[in-house]
């Protein structure tokens, strides 16, 4: 049944992606929209129905691919990603169809949407390295594509494409080679074959592969230093891509890094999840900080995912690291609480991106200091980006607090082991965690409340309207299921327990109780977000009732209207405002180290004196540090080398012809 | 005295120990900073004076009153006499700021406590266990004397390395010989009188005691 | 008993004889005793800051008579705000009274003994200055916009210390449950010595003086719009309203005097809802928070404001001591 309903939606994707190409400008958005849907609701059976039973199924078909066949797989741990990747689809899905209203999608987008949909539901599932390989370029290609679709109109999206062209071809190589070598020494390349024989395969060949799979799959999530593409790329793609990149395909990379690292090649040396931490604590911190500073909203949720991936990376390293201990019930839960921060960031970033693509859309711009005032403007919105925030900002009775405190008692609970280097990482992600929990909070308070608090600060965010209801639907359909998770996280556990058991290389105890709230079992610590926020909101009546109850005697329900303060002076106007740059101000100052502002103050005086100034300019730009540091010698040197090689080609036809000879012969003395 | 509050008591000494230097990263006040070293001294003088009791080592009582006296008293209030002499002197602008220090002070203890894990493990004992506590104290005190630019903060860092070693001494063989202690002690003081002199010259000539404005004798 | 075993059996409730009707009661008069306390707390802080000062102050009570008068005014709403500013001083009196509610304060096994984690009560908190940063930002003024950003400033970076100072009792506690820890330190009174506690206590102290505003970090007695953090936040609330705000305040630092009283020193916190162990809780937890208010309000008296970009390397040092006191128990154990 699962099988059939998961074919039927990787089917229903294509059909989707054909009708977009083909149907004529007006219909091939709702007819995309629709079948995509379908494609999304098919596969989310699928998935949720392995997760539910716990019982895989895998396929293969010989005639799809020549040579090596099509071999897919769904079992527990794919299934969750499967199911994750789906709900986001189905809400970018209907998205689209108000977006579109909009903007009108060239027809290469509208094709390429539901093609890029499908192979992330193709990639967890492939369970042979051709296959594998063949999903994962599908998803590089039609995202580059979608990348691509609005360069006509800003020089900045074909940067960010090239960028990203760059980094996702480097990552996939060092992912083949990786994979590659894995398949010849162990002798097949389903990975069934590969995981029955990792037995025989040398530890520094296991090292080997996993560094190569490291450095491919952490460029796809996004984690630092091979981040560099992803601040430029989310923000520069349409909406709802982004959020399908944040939500789906930077999931991807983690998906990667768990099966090959924990379910191919066994847990291997502790030193291999010793990095994947400090790759986590690194893109945690730094993203964090850049988010934090960050007035472009789309730019600020790109390094939230930058941030949110490294908290995932923390945890699922100190699984390995647990895991390799063999401290089996604390490795589970520490994975565990991994993958649910992963569903939960699914949720609330695909929630926020579909936001700011809404505020992009009434407004024109995504800059936060020209925004402004927008909550009463467009309160739907306002409100649906607001569960998002909140959510992101770890708030209790949201499933970000779930999932964080699920993540700080699994470290927490990791220092009952003795190894000296796991504890240190243990100590190392508490406090990345804990360092980017306020920074989360600041970044997300400014987004909030410069973005739809306050006066409008521009014309465009003063004349915003509401948008279309079917935007509103599909962020609605992510924020109810952020509070739904937050109210009640323990209805995921089962689900997650079987992700957890398929991926971890031991199989482990059951780490929490079965129950609404979260409840360990190997230690004490129990969470019961239900209770609380049913008392939060007693509270909350019972507090209104008793400043209300002296204002009724005396008559005075009703507020009075007044300006509000302005130090004695009249007119407040809205250019007094305190902007996203200004309000991010203090936290830059005291990380300047960290984030190096570059600023540039220019006063023009008045002719007759120098006291009194006739033009103030300012600017101000962060760009990202690490990005400086590491990738523009290694840009100098590859376009060196190209203005090297542009010497070669005269325009003779008989030289080039010459070059393939001479590589031709090379090739066949090196064979030989 | 029983084995537990013994043991109780050398954990807390030694936690004030390290506690002590990494405050010195955290203050600008020169005031401030010689009190603190005060304390480390008092602190190292009970460590002392708890395993002198706990043995029953005349030898290392002794060793206890001289680290009292020493660290505790004469050289804190030496220096204190020279900061009276510029009175409001601050770190003001160390060479790494005062977060990064901190930070930095963070991962030595860090490093301490991953590298010490070898030398523990040759004397497995209760007390042996706090010596990267001890070689934490010495990468702080090291950390000082590279980024900090006044006179006496130099002294202090300088005093804290010794503080430290005394520290590791103390806790790895349960007491250091009277006469090394005796020796290492005397030639701390000799150091922090004759930089007391220079510093006293320096500013006689140069209005300040900053070790940073040295590189101009260079040329 | 381990400390492990003991918090275990607390979670699963075989430790608490206690029901949960009795317990229900407890926490109420938790959060009755911290909503006056917590005001009280605040006079009793001017009162002793005065007198060290040579005046003679106001009266101890004058907080709350001043909630008096602020909750009888008449509701002003300031001119281009949202609803968000009503909502502010709710939810954060709302999550104050949650926290406390939930907290070993009188008593060690309030309502939702299992569920009482720390972090819960920090993530509380957290909710309290969002609302009350979404407050400041939303009528869309210079001052309100300043405040909000300096307070998030300062909340997130002492969010760090005060997590990994948690994380320094929770680790010797093997627990993060508040009844827990109170629990476990009570049947090891040794611990109350411990240098990983001493540590972790002076980071804890330099968190609570930045989370409730207090001097060197900020000065609740300023009224210059420049040098305000929280009250430049708030200045657009008034009547009822700006009540909530001071009541919410008042009892969040109740809260972590409460808190820091017992967690380090939990003597005399009641154990079961009798009328004498409770009325002695309260006595004791009175005692402990007026002496912790005597502390900061001598610190207050003695030091100056420090300027905002010097709060940076106090907050640092409190993170610093927190990883201290961490590192100081793994030595240890």
């Amino acid at each position: 049944m699962s099988e059939a309903a998961y074919l039927i939606g990787l089917g229903a994707a294509g059909a989707a992606a054909l009708l977009g190409a083909t149907l004529p400008a007006r219909r091939r958005v709702l007819g995309a929209a629709l079948l995509s849907s379908a494609a999304c609701v098919c596969a989310f059976l699928a998935a949720g129905q392995v997760l539910v039973s716990g019982h895989a199924w895998s396929a293969h078909s010989a005639e799809v691919l020549p040579l090596t066949g099509v071999s897919l797989s769904l079992d527990p741990l794919s299934a969750l990603f499967v199911a994750t990747t789906a709900l986001v689809g189905l809400a970018t899905s209907w998205y689209t169809i108000g977006y579109a209203a909009h903007s009108a999608p060239s027809r290469t987008a509208t094709a390429m949407l539901p093609a890029f949909l499908g192979s992330l539901l193709l990639v967890p599932t492939a369970s042979s390295v051709a296959t594998f390989m063949v999903a994962w370029e599908l998803m590089a290609l039609t995202s580059l594509l979608l990348l691509l679709n609005e360069h006509r109109q800003r020089d900045e999206a074909r940067d960010a494409a090239q960028w990203y062209a760059a980094m996702t071809h480097v990552g996939a190589a060092a992912i083949l080679l990786g994979l590659l070598l894995l398949a010849t020494h162990a002798g097949g390349q389903t990975f069934a074959a590969i995981a029955a024989h990792r037995g025989q395969l040398s530890v520094a060949l296991r090292s080997a592969v996993f560094v190569l799979t490291l450095v491919g799959f952490a460029s796809k999530a996004g984690a630092v230093p091979l981040h560099a593409w992803l601040p430029r790329a989310h923000p520069e793609a349409p909406s709802p891509v982004s959020a399908l990149m944040s939500g789906a395909m930077v999931n991807l990379g983690i998906y990667g890094i768990i099966r090959v690292g924990e379910d191919l090649l066994g847990g291997g040396a502790l030193w291999w999840w010793l990095a994947v931490v400090a790759l986590g604590v690194v893109s945690a911190i730094f993203g964090a900080l850049h988010a934090a500073a960050s007035a472009d909203v789309k730019r600020l949720l790109a390094y939230s995912t930058v941030d949110n991936i490294g908290l995932i990376l923390v945890g699922v390293g100190a699984a390995g690291a647990l895991a390799v201990s063999g401290e089996r019930l604390l490795a589970a839960l520490a994975l565990l609480a991994a993958l649910f921060h992963l569903v939960n960031h699914a949720l609330f970033k695909g929630c926020l991106f579909l936001g700011a693509g809404a505020l992009q859309h009434a407004t024109g711009t995504r800059d936060l200091d020209q925004l402004g005032g927008l909550a009463r403007r467009m309160p739907v919105t306002a409100a649906l980006f607001g569960i998002g925030a909140l959510s992101i900002s770890a708030l209790p009775g949201f499933n970000g607090f779930a999932s964080e405190w699920l993540l700080l008692e699994s470290l927490l609970h990791g220092f009952a082991d003795h190894t000296d280097a796991t504890v240190v990482a243990l100590l190392i992600g508490v406090a990345a965690l804990a360092i980017t929990g306020g920074l989360t909070a600041a970044a997300f308070v400014k987004a909030l409340g410069v973005g739809f608090l306050g006066q409008p600060r521009t014309a465009g965010a003063a004349s915003a309207r509401e948008v279309a209801p079917s935007m509103l639907v599909g962020m609605a359909l992510l924020a109810a299921s952020c509070i739904a998770l937050g109210i009640a996280p323990g209805v995921l556990l089962p689900v997650l327990e079987r992700a957890t058991a398929s991926g971890l290389a031991v199989r482990p105890p059951s780490p929490l109780r079965a129950g609404l709230g979260l409840d360990l079992t190997g230690a004490s610590g129990a969470i019961e977000p239900a209770l609380v926020l049913a008392g939060l909101l007693g509270a909350l009546v019972l507090a209104w009732v008793l400043v209300r109850l002296p204002a009724r005697r005396s008559a005075l329900r009703h507020a009075r209207t007044a300006e509000a303060w302005g130090c004695g002076r009249e007119l407040q106007t809205a250019r007094m405002e305190v902007t996203a740059t200004s309000f991010a101000e203090p936290l830059q100052r005291v990380f300047v180290d960290v984030l190096r502002p570059d600023r540039d103050l220019e006063v023009t005086h008045v002719a007759e004196s120098r006291f009194f100034p006739q033009a103030i300019s300012y600017q101000h730009r962060i760009d990202d540090g690490l990005e400086r540091v590491l990738y523009r010698p290694v840009i100098d040197a590859v376009s060196a080398w190209g203005r090297l090689a542009r010497r070669v080609p005269n325009g003779s036809v008989h030289r080039y012809l010459a070059f393939g000879f001479v590589a031709l012969v090379l090739i066949l003395v090196v064979l030989a | 005295m029983s084995a537990g509050t013994e043991l109780d008591l050398v954990e807390l000494t030694a936690g004030v120990v390290l506690a002590c230097a990494v405050v010195t990263l955290w203050r600008r006040d020169l005031r401030a900073l010689v009190a603190v070293l005060a304390l480390q001294g008092v602190a190292l003088a009970a460590l002392a004076a708890v395993l002198a009791l706990h043995t029953g080592d005349v030898g290392l009582g002794v060793v206890a009153g001289v680290v009292l006296l020493a660290k505790g008293l004469v050289i804190p209030n030496l220096l204190a006499r020279v900061v009276r002499r510029d009175p409001g002197s601050r770190e003001t602008t160390p060479l790494v700021n005062v977060p990064a220090s901190l930070v930095a002070a963070a991962g030595l203890v860090i490093v301490a406590y991953l590298s010490a894990g070898r030398l523990t493990s040759l004397f497995p004992s209760p007390m042996t266990r706090l010596a990267p506590l001890g070689l934490a104290t010495v990468l702080v005190g090291f950390f000082v004397l590279v980024t900090r630019r006044k006179a006496v903060s130099q002294i202090v860092g300088l005093l804290l390395v010794d503080n430290g070693v005394a520290l590791v001494a103390f806790l790895l063989t349960a007491g250091v010989p009277l006469l090394v202690e005796l020796g290492a002690s005397l030639d701390v003081l000799l150091v922090v009188v004759v930089l007391q002199v220079l510093a006293t010259s320096m500013r006689a000539r140069f209005g300040h005691v900053d070790l940073d404005q040295l590189r101009e004798l260079h040329d | 008993m381990s400390p492990a075993a003991i918090t275990a059996a607390l979670v699963t409730g075989t430790a608490t004889s206690t029901g949960l009707g009795p317990r229900i009661a407890a926490s109420i008069l938790q959060v009755a005793a911290v909503a006056v306390g917590g005001p009280l707390l605040i006079g009793l802080m001017a009162k002793i800051r005065a007198r060290a000062e040579g005046r003679i102050g106001a009266p101890i009570s004058q907080p709350l008579r001043d909630l008096r008068k602020l909750v009888r005014k008449e509701r002003i709403h300031a001119e281009h705000a949202s609803a968000v500013l009503t909502l502010a001083p709710l939810v954060l009196v709302a999550s104050a009274a949650v926290a406390v509610a939930i907290s070993p304060l009188v008593i060690t096994t309030p309502v939702l003994a299992g569920g009482a984690d720390a972090f819960v009560v920090v993530y509380l908190l957290l909710m309290g200055s969002v609302a009350l940063a979404l407050g400041g930002l939303d009528p869309g003024t210079a001052f309100g916009g300043m405040g909000s950003s300096r307070a998030m400033t300062i909340g997130a970076l002492a969010e760090p210390a005060l997590l990994v100072s948690i994380l320094a009792l929770s680790i010797q506690a093997e627990t993060s449950n508040l009844p827990g820890i109170v629990t476990a330190t009570l049947a090891h009174p040794g611990w109350m010595a411990n240098p990983e506690r001493l540590l972790a206590l002076v980071a804890v102290v330099v968190v609570v003086i930045a989370e409730t505003g207090r001097i060197p970090v900020d000065n609740p007695s300023t009224h210059l719009e420049l040098t305000m953090i929280h009250e430049a936040m708030v200045l657009e609330h008034a009547g009822p309203d700006l009540g909530l705000v001071t009541l919410g305040e008042a009892m969040r630092l109740g809260l972590l005097f409460g808190l820091v009283a017992n967690l380090f020193f939990p003597w005399g916190i009641a154990t079961n809802a009798s009328v004498a162990h409770l009325a002695l809780g309260v006595g004791v937890l009175g005692a402990k928070a007026a002496a912790i208010a005597l502390v900061i309000a001598l610190i207050e008296v003695s030091t100056a404001k420090l300027r905002l970009f010097r709060v940076p390397e106090l907050l640092s040092g409190a993170f610093v001591l927190a990883v201290l006191a961490v590192m100081t128990g793994l030595v240890t154990r």
